[in-house]
């Protein structure tokens, strides 16, 4: 019986390595391990071409060639008969077979000598079982209940706030997911920043990660799932990555110190690009091919819940008006720079970009004229916010404000009071100051 | 011509080590097969590696129909590898003692994987899927090693006869 390639998907992780077995146009064999064989698709895989070697230059000379692949677990050996294509030196493919290797390097001691030129695809022609007596590995947890699981947690609802934070709860009922994060891409489209995170000590809402960079931002950028099964040294594929202009103030990326399981995958609708969501383990190995898959797919289901309920109307009627409130204390230094609208609070770094923006226009408004009430409505057509289109991000904006708030600055907070409506109450005189 | 293995070549190939071999067959096609086992004769030149007889049908079809063959042995806790090839290799009896290397050969390979994290159950999961009673033995005298160590010095001659 024909085995088919997706059933391999297990041995085509980098667990145990495997070997490629080529021939010079004269007949002479030669046998090397390769560090990477990737599942490409039904009939393909791919090998990381790191250095110029023997195998290469065969396959160029004489493009047949055979993968021997072993399967965790089970140690069964499984050999391809394979034939060099081409090799792609850049995209999505590329991409991901670089940040893979980058885990597979680690874990091996070898971060120093991988190094991925190309990734080289060939055509698998035929697949034979070396250890046909010998059972299969065990099977890993179901991933397809795993997601069924996680959507039944999920539930519905129509407020962005609470999906950001059930998204990343359901993780753990699904999949057993303890650390995880939803990043949002910005209206630039060169960055992502933290929506919500489940799991670490710091929430780390609002911190930014460039749109290219570590899992999240290779993620977003290519629009493709990135999985690394080992703990990886490579400061690129750290998740914990530097803001874009390193000078700007910032807020740490949440994630594990040690993480040795990581996947990132994007949140879209249909070809839009949200954001991503990213989740990591303290364990090798934790998300197999199918979590992968499964995952891709919850990210297409998250991605269309958002877009549903940005496109809700806003609530017409107006919340109830409050009784002036007499703000006691000292009051508190509020200092806002124009350049990157980033907010300081007692000299304590809150916010900066479109958020920093907002809350500056909301509190000098408030102080002109006592408002407390606001709606999304009026913040889109707002001259004082010279940003760009906000229509599709100023919902993320508000959520990640009212969080930094209520983590930094619990003295000014940011109440719902309907969709597309929110109060603004502040405990504490204000003193108002732009740079 | 052959190679004269020096001391330090024939101590790592008795290790514990991951071998496989390669050969090409009739059709031209590439082959490999694992092997369980490495015996260096006196003579420091000749080496006698050995396989499972069913896991390696199309490597011996090959090496019979008269394959050039390459060994390619590497320590899993160092990388550190070789790559030994020849014109031609012959079959020879299996003897008990070969049956001893070979059970040697997988069960230190076994214990190197188990202390890299691979799993206790390993070693005794090799040794079911490697036994001593279906080897063949394939003798052959090495005409150049290679140093095979990933990085980019990978694939220089250490030694050609």
């Amino acid at each position: 019986m024909k085995i088919p390639l997706e059933s391999l998907r297990s041995c085509l992780d980098g667990a145990v390595p495997a070997v490629v077995s080529t021939c010079s146009p004269d007949g002479i064999p030669n046998v090397a391990y390769a560090s990477q064989v990737h599942y490409v698709d039904a009939a393909h895989v791919a090998l990381s071409f790191q250095f110029f070697s023997k195998t290469r230059e065969n396959v160029l000379a004489h493009p047949y060639a055979q993968v021997q692949v072993i399967e965790p677990g089970s140690f069964r050996h499984f050999r391809l008969r394979v034939r060099y294509l081409r090799t792609e030196t850049a995209g999505p493919l590329f991409e991901y077979m670089k940040a893979q290797l980058a885990g597979i390097a680690a874990q091996t001691g070898m971060d120093k000598v991988f190094v991925l030129r190309g990734a080289d695809v060939y055509q698998v022609l035929d697949i034979e079982n070396v250890d046909p007596h010998l059972p299969a590995a065990p099977p890993r947890p179901d991933a397809l209940l795993g997601l069924r699981r996680t959507l039944d947690q999920l539930g519905t609802c129509d407020d962005l706030a609470v999906l950001a934070d059930r998204a990343l709860a359901a993780l753990t009922h699904g999949f057993g997911i303890r650390h995880a994060q939803l990043a949002m891409l910005d209206e630039t489209g060169n960055a992502l920043y933290t929506l919500a995170s489940l799991g670490y000590p710091a929430s780390g809402v609002g911190a930014e990660v460039a749109l290219g960079e570590g899992l999240i931002g290779v993620a977003a950028r290519e629009r493709i799932p990135v999985r690394i099964n080992h703990r990886t040294g490579d400061y690129t594929y750290h998740a914990a990555l530097r803001v874009a202009d390193p000078a700007t103030p910032r807020i740490a990326l949440p994630v594990l110190t040690d993480a040795h399981s990581q996947i990132a995958v994007p949140v879209v609708d249909g070809e839009c690009l949200l954001g991503v969501l990213y989740a990591e383990s303290e364990h090798d190995a934790f998300f197999g091919h199918a979590d992968e898959d499964a995952l891709q797919i919850y990210g297409r289901h998250l991605g269309a819940l958002v877009s549903r309920i940005a496109a809700l109307p806003d609530e017409e009627s107006a919340a109830l008006p409050l009784p002036r409130t007499q703000p006691r204390g000292t009051p508190l230094a509020v200092r806002y720079f124009a350049h990157d609208h980033s907010v300081f609070v007692d000299n304590g770094y809150l916010i900066k970009g479109v958020a920093g923006s907002i809350l500056w226009t909301l509190l000098n408004e408030h102080l002109a004229s006592g408002r407390r009430d606001f709606c999304n409505r009026e913040l889109r057509r707002d001259p004082r916010l010279p940003l760009p289109d906000l229509s599709d991000n100023l919902e993320t904006r508000l959520i990640l404000l009212q969080r930094r708030l209520a983590e930094r600055c619990p003295q000014i907070a940011l109440e719902k009071t309907g969709r597309g409506r929110f109060r603004l109450n502040i405990d504490r005189p204000l003193a108002l100051q732009s740079a | 011509m052959s190679v004269l293995l020096s001391p330090e070549q024939i101590a790592f190939l008795q290790g514990p080590l991951s071998m496989n071999v390669g050969a090409v067959g009739r059709d031209g096609w590439p082959c490999v097969s694992r092997a369980q086992g490495i015996v260096v004769a006196r003579d420091r030149r000749t080496l006698t590696v050995l396989l499972s007889s069913v896991r390696s049908r199309a490597v011996l079809d090959a090496l019979d129909a008269g394959s050039a063959i390459t060994l390619v042995a590497s320590r899993p806790a160092t990388h550190a590898t070789l790559q030994l090839k020849a014109a031609r290799a012959e079959r020879v009896a299996v003897t008990a003692a070969h049956r001893a290397a070979s059970a040697r050969c997988v069960a230190g390979f076994g214990a190197e994987l188990a202390a890299l994290g691979y799993g206790d159950d390993l070693a005794t999961a090799l040794a079911a899927l490697l036994p001593t009673d279906d080897l063949t033995g394939l003798r052959f005298v090495p005409e150049v090693v290679f140093d095979q160590t990933p990085g980019p010095q990978a694939g220089r001659v250490l030694a050609r006869a």
